[in-house]
């Protein structure tokens, strides 16, 4: 039963994004609706898998004593999981309505389906090898979808993304080699399968931050960033899901594994490996709120808020930590909600009414009620206002760290309290132009502007209502997280 | 019940944003049968005895609520300035647009502050807090002119830097402390000792608190905000929402550091400041709310005062804190019934500029006798509740300084403390007459528009004028028989200050009691004449006409000189200088081109074993062993080369790989994109290919165009690769690749000679 389950998981989307890529539908009606169903099963699936609570251990391929290739749901797989599970439907749909009018349909939901299952791969994987098959998958897969538009500068995109993320590879790679050879099979065990240093602390250490900066350009960590910004031209509902949630978390999620279930907190804590992810991630916070202030493009600047927040889910990590585990795997389910869903919002106003920049939103929020009421609630969020979920991943963030009691942790919570402020001015900025737009204002500007369709505002208003009650009534979520973190 | 009490108007809002769309009696309705009902439960709550509740989980840290009797009183207070105001509102509305916005955020900010003053920890508070930080913001930009636009957006960022360091602080407490439940701070802040955290987490609360308070240096929201907000509105952050900035001070000030001489004489001092600042800019205003703004911004500083010196008293400090608490109330009522009479004159004239509204309540009995009812009361006069909290706060400082001198401590202090308060106490005399001879007393300058205002025989509704009367007649109830209420309400609500209700009775007619007021009575006279009538009032000289004038610098305004300049250029400069420098094109230039350098170097050092000993610490030395480990001796010259050469070709490969794919798309799916920009063809296999093509189709006699002229286009495609690859080679990342690669490479062959 599990087996099946988690076949249907990942493999569901893979197989059906295939046949969508071999049989060209001529019908984007039904293609639309083939792909909605398919990625409606699949995550009916992953949430009987999560229901059920199932632990099993399945073994898929094995190839050698030590390769092969095992899917298992745990703790932090299970938020994963769920995340992505609840997120692509919408995304779907939303996507359904974003790409009317574009060419390439089958192309476009062929590899979207096929990403979702690759994901889902990552999510279930139960050792290294496993996670770095799928994280690899999951490069090439998405790589036709940023180079959609077929854009010089979408094709520019696409190979700065490639680069960076095969660069990231590299060294993962390096540090996977290391952790096969000395582990006991790579398999993610709570504490790592390391038991003590082979070649020295120093050795250690060092594959372990080139496990994380090779993991961590998919996390977007400084200085290993610049390939985020530069996806922003692929189509929106790529950048909302696979750039807000999917890729970049799944990096985030790799290095999670590399720390807490490879290489074990226990060799690593308090070495310089730790100090120097520590205060890594606590600068990309303060630098990408600072790029996301400057920037005027709507798109551009959530994304530079999203190498922030990312920054933010490392850094909770790095505090190697229980507490600091499970508010990495809250920011990370808060952000992924949140920033979607902003990133819903400004596909809306782009897609609509083709404004990209900020100083265009000028008193568009009476024209798009319902979007710029969404995106109130993700900037509320985002900055980390109670009672929304940001706010709750941020309280947790700022008690681990405090927890730790060091020098490191206390600069990292300085850094953070000023990324939480300059997300207050970046946010607020566009949610007070699209409200209050000033005396001076007549309305001809935004006298064409319309409301997004139902397939928009749809998952729009789900996830604004989620980013909400997920705050309030965040006590499963919390005490999820902490048992996943085995607290 | 609690729970009511704060979801009920969270509830309602809705509902009155849709009766809004309907119709404006249907609006009113709503709104003041919610406030109604609220203030119902408010009065079961009153009755009932204390409650405490806890909803855990909720917000990731569970909620927790207590009503006790401070809080009791406040929801109260709470419950009945929101009734007043909305009935009054009803008709200072009615000539507004966005109506229902404001509606129904006024329903929201009902519910958070409820929950602010219900809460029984502090995270619950900030949560409250911020809620009703947000919310309010509506009320400040409601008019949407430019000046309500800057007002509000330093309201909002006085919420939100409070906001986050208070959280910070709270975090802080958290973690040294495992809770914030206000009745556990103390006993756990005793048993931890870590003082100089627990300061710098007070620090953060304080400075969150204090904003909303409207405390020096924070208090410049106010002179802004409220001027500028509907009355009903200033009313409300006036008389309410300060007091919730408040309630944070003292959760801090007399439950973690309760009996801390340091924090309790910082605090003194802050309010101090506070009172001193405030009088004084209000004595200079000519703008009718900006004076009561700015008022608010003093009785803060006295009430600050009271809090200070319950924490300096510790266990003796009943009478400051009943002075607190009963200050708080009364301030609360006063600036309820000022504001609302500022309302009532600003619906008729739509100014509130103190030359052209002087006259205007001639001949409105009603309007003068409320309004002189709220000056006497904030001026503290004997008979008005004022003089009874205020007869308090002084008697605590002085007692406290002829306490210090008795036991041959130096009293300089707050002697200096007690003098500053009554001066303030003065000025407060001093600009309420001002305010009250401009508006009834003096004819106005323009003959004309005397007449009109003396023909305006009814300014108001009966329903505003009894919202106008039912405060104003509290006051002076109160300060006749102040031990029947005033007296019950502090033995009520001192609990939260940790202290025990005053033993004794106060005589509060004593002749001590009543010099400390009638001195403060003298200098606002003196002040009065001497200053006002002397400095403040000039003769224009094109008119003749003697009028109002504003002498206070403008250069002293802290927000235009000190944040406006920090947070608008200073910083954001700042961050501009830091992403331009570590931004993409920077780090493409400069660091990254070092970095790259560096990792060349470094697998130079691989390949030639150049690394011999201990070279430049420990990088070096991890990198040695790292040599060892893969078999130093092994990688030799050549093999660099061959990293270095393989890793070149591999970069080629994902680019022509790359451009590869592309090309498939566009002969497979994206058969009808549109054709390519000619100098999108990339490498050197791609013009060899190209040149081969020309030279076959020349050969079977064809022509090549321009288009596909592939030595043009090499040549384009050289430019373009330059400048790809500038940017690529200056590019970190590709750096990391080379290094990866070659370390990947280096693995493969040392893993291969291993085995063999």
């Amino acid at each position: 039963m599990a087996r099946l389950l988690y076949l249907i998981c990942i493999f569901l989307p893979l197989l059906s994004g295939t046949a969508i890529l071999i049989f060209r539908f001529r019908s984007a009606r039904a293609l639309k609706i083939l792909t909605v169903a398919c990625i409606c099963a699949a995550s009916a699936a992953a949430f009987a898998v999560l229901s059920a609570d199932i632990r099993e251990t399945v073994v898929f391929l094995p190839f050698s004593r030590t390769l092969s290739i095992v899917f298992r749901l745990d703790g932090a797989g299970r938020f994963f999981l769920g995340i992505v599970a609840a997120l692509w439907p919408m995304t779907a749909l939303y996507a359904c309505s974003y790409m009317d009018g574009s060419s390439h349909l089958p192309l476009f939901f062929g590899f979207f389906c096929i990403s979702y299952g690759i994901t889902a791969g990552i999510a279930l994987a139960g050792n290294l090898f496993t996670m770095y098959v799928f994280y690899e998958l999951l490069t090439l897969s998405t790589v036709p979808l940023v180079i959609h538009p077929l854009t010089r500068d979408a094709i520019r995109a696409a190979k700065i993304y490639f680069v960076y993320c095969m660069g990231g590879a590299a060294l993962g790679f390096a540090s996977m080699l290391f952790l096969l050879s000395n582990g006991a099979g790579g398999m993610f065990v709570p504490g790592g399968t390391l038991s003590s240093h082979p070649y020295g602390t120093d050795i250690t250490c060092l594959f372990y931050l080139l496990g994380f900066l090779g993991f961590g350009v998919k996390a977007a960590i400084f200085p290993l960033y610049a390939w985020l910004p530069e996806v922003s031209v692929a189509p929106t509902p790529v950048t909302a899901l696979l750039h807000a949630v999917a890729v970049v978390k799944a990096g985030a999620f790799a290095v999670m594994r590399l720390t807490y279930n490879s290489y074990g907190t226990a060799l690593l804590s308090g070495t310089w490996a730790q100090y120097t992810v520590m205060m890594l991630s606590a600068f990309t916070i303060f630098f990408g709120a600072s790029r996301a202030v400057k920037a005027i493009h709507f798109k551009r600047r959530l994304v530079y808020s999203t190498v922030a927040n990312l920054s933010y889910i490392l850094f909770a990590f790095s505090l190697m930590t229980p507490a600091g585990q499970q508010a990495g795997l809250l920011h990370m389910a808060a952000h992924a909600c949140t920033k979607i869903l902003a990133f819903f919002c400004a596909g809306a106003v782009l897609h609509f009414n083709g404004l990209t920049m900020i100083g265009e939103l000028e008193g568009i929020g009476k024209k798009m009620p319902v979007t710029f009421a969404c995106f109130t609630c993700a900037a509320l969020s985002l900055t980390g206002i109670p009672p929304f979920t940001g706010f709750v991943s941020k309280w947790h963030i700022l008690t681990a760290a405090a927890g730790l009691g060091s020098v490191y942790a206390y600069i990292g919570t300085a850094f953070l309290l000023a990324g939480a402020l300059l997300s207050a001015v970046y946010m607020f900025t566009v949610v007070l132009h699209a409200w209050f737009p000033g005396s001076g204002f007549s309305g001809l500007s935004v006298e064409h502007v319309r409301e997004a369709d139902w397939r928009m505002l749809l998952p729009m208003i789900l996830l604004a209502a989620g980013t909400l009650l997920c705050g309030v009534f965040s006590g499963p979520i919390v005490s999820a997280a902490a048992a996943a973190a085995g607290m | 019940m609690i729970l009511f009490l704060i979801l009920f108007p969270f509830c309602m809002a809705p509902v009155c944003l849709l009766a809004s769309r309907k119709s404006t009696a249907a609006r009113n309705l709503t709104a003041c049968a919610a406030c109604l009902a609220e203030f119902a439960a408010a009065v079961l709550l009153a009755s009932a005895p204390d409650l405490s509740f806890s909803l855990p989980g909720i917000c990731g840290l569970g909620l927790t609520f207590l009503s006790d009797g401070f809080r009791k009183i406040y929801c109260l207070v709470i419950a009945f300035a929101w009734l007043m105001t909305t009935v009054f509102g009803s008709e200072y509305f009615s000539h507004y647009s966005n109506c229902g916005r404001y509606y129904f955020f006024n329903l929201m900010t009902l519910g958070a502050t409820m929950g602010v003053f219900l809460s029984s920890s502090l995270t619950t508070a900030l949560v409250f807090f911020e809620i009703m930080s947000f919310t309010s913001y509506t009320w400040v930009i409601q008019d949407e002119t430019e000046e309500a636009t800057r007002a509000a957006n330093t309201y909002l960022a006085v919420a939100v830097i409070g906001g986050m360091v208070a959280l910070m602080g709270l975090f802080l407490l958290q973690s040294e402390l495992g809770t914030t439940e206000i009745t556990l701070l103390y006993e756990r802040a005793a048993q931890s000792g870590n003082l100089p955290l627990l300061y710098a987490a007070g620090g953060c609360i304080l400075f969150g608190f204090g904003a909303k308070a409207g405390m020096f240096p924070l208090h410049i929201w106010l002179p802004k905000a409220h001027p500028v907000a509907p009355a009903p509105a200033s009313a409300l952050l006036s008389g309410i929402l300060t007091k919730s900035g408040v309630f944070g001070v003292i959760a801090i000030t007399c439950n973690l550091f309760f009996s801390d001489q340091k924090w309790g004489t910082m605090i003194v001092l802050f309010g101090t400041v506070t009172m001193v600042l405030g009088a004084v800019l209000a004595l200079f205003s000519v703008n009718l709310k900006r004076t009561l703004a700015c008022s608010s911004v003093s009785q803060i500083g006295f009430i600050l005062i009271g809090i200070g010196m319950t924490a300096v008293l510790g266990p003796e400090g009943s009478m400051a804190a009943s002075g607190a608490l009963l200050h708080m109330l009364n301030h609360s009522l006063f600036k309820l019934v000022l504001f609302l009479s500022a309302g009532a004159v600003y619906m008729n004239t739509h100014k509130l500029d103190l030359n052209e509204i002087r006259g205007y309540g001639r001949r409105k009995p009603l309007l003068k006798a409320v309004f002189l009812t709220g000056a006497l009361g904030i001026g503290g006069f004997p008979l008005f509740s004022g003089y009874v909290s205020k007869t308090l706060l002084h008697e605590s400082i002085s007692e406290h300084a002829a306490a210090l001198a008795a036991s041959g401590q130096s009293a300089l202090l707050f002697r200096t403390v007690e003098w500053l308060f009554l001066i303030s106490g003065g000025m407060t005399v001093a600009y309420m007459t001002k305010l009250f001879v401009a508006l009834f007393v003096e004819k106005n300058r323009d003959p004309a528009v005397q007449a009109r205002y003396d023909a305006d025989t009814r300014p108001m509704r009966p329903a505003s004028a009894a919202a106008l009367l039912i405060p104003a007649v509290l006051i002076p109830l109160f300060g006749c028989v102040p031990s029947v209420f005033m007296g019950r309400i502090a033995s009520a609500g001192t609990g939260f200050f940790r202290v025990e209700p005053l033993h004794h009775a106060v005589h509060y007619f004593s002749w001590t009691c009543l010099k400390g007021s009638l001195v403060s009575i003298l200098i606002g006279a003196g002040l009065y004449f001497g200053f006002i009538r002397t400095c403040l009032i000039r003769r224009n000289a094109e008119t003749g006409t003697r009028e109002y004038v504003n002498l206070w610098p403008a250069r002293l305004d802290l927000e235009e000189v000190l944040y406006r300049p920090l947070i608008l250029r200073w910083i954001p400069s700042v961050l501009g200088a830091v992403s331009a420098f570590f931004g993409e094109n920077r780090v493409s230039g400069r660091l990254a081109g070092i970095l790259f350098l560096a990792f060349q170097r470094l697998a130079s050092w691989f390949g030639t074993n150049r690394i011999t000993g201990p070279v430049a610490g420990k990088l070096f030395s991890a990198s040695e062993r790292l040599a060892a480990w893969f078999g130093t001796n092994r990688i030799t010259g050549p093999a660099a080369k061959t990293i270095a050469r393989s890793s070149e070709i591999g970069t080629h490969a994902f680019s022509d790989s790359l451009d590869a794919f592309v090309f498939l798309l566009r002969r497979t799916v994206y058969r009808d994109a549109p054709p390519p920009a000619t100098d999108e063809v990339s490498t050197s296999s791609a013009y060899r290919l190209g040149a081969l093509r020309d030279r076959t189709v020349s050969a079977l006699g064809g022509q090549t165009g321009p288009e596909t002229d592939y030595a043009t286009l090499y040549y384009r495609m050289k430019v373009t690769e330059n400048r790809v690859r500038s940017k690529l080679t200056g590019n970190l990342s590709f750096g990391l690749i080379m290094f990866c690669i070659a370390a990947v490479a280096v693995f493969l062959y040392v893993l291969i000679l291993d085995r063999i």
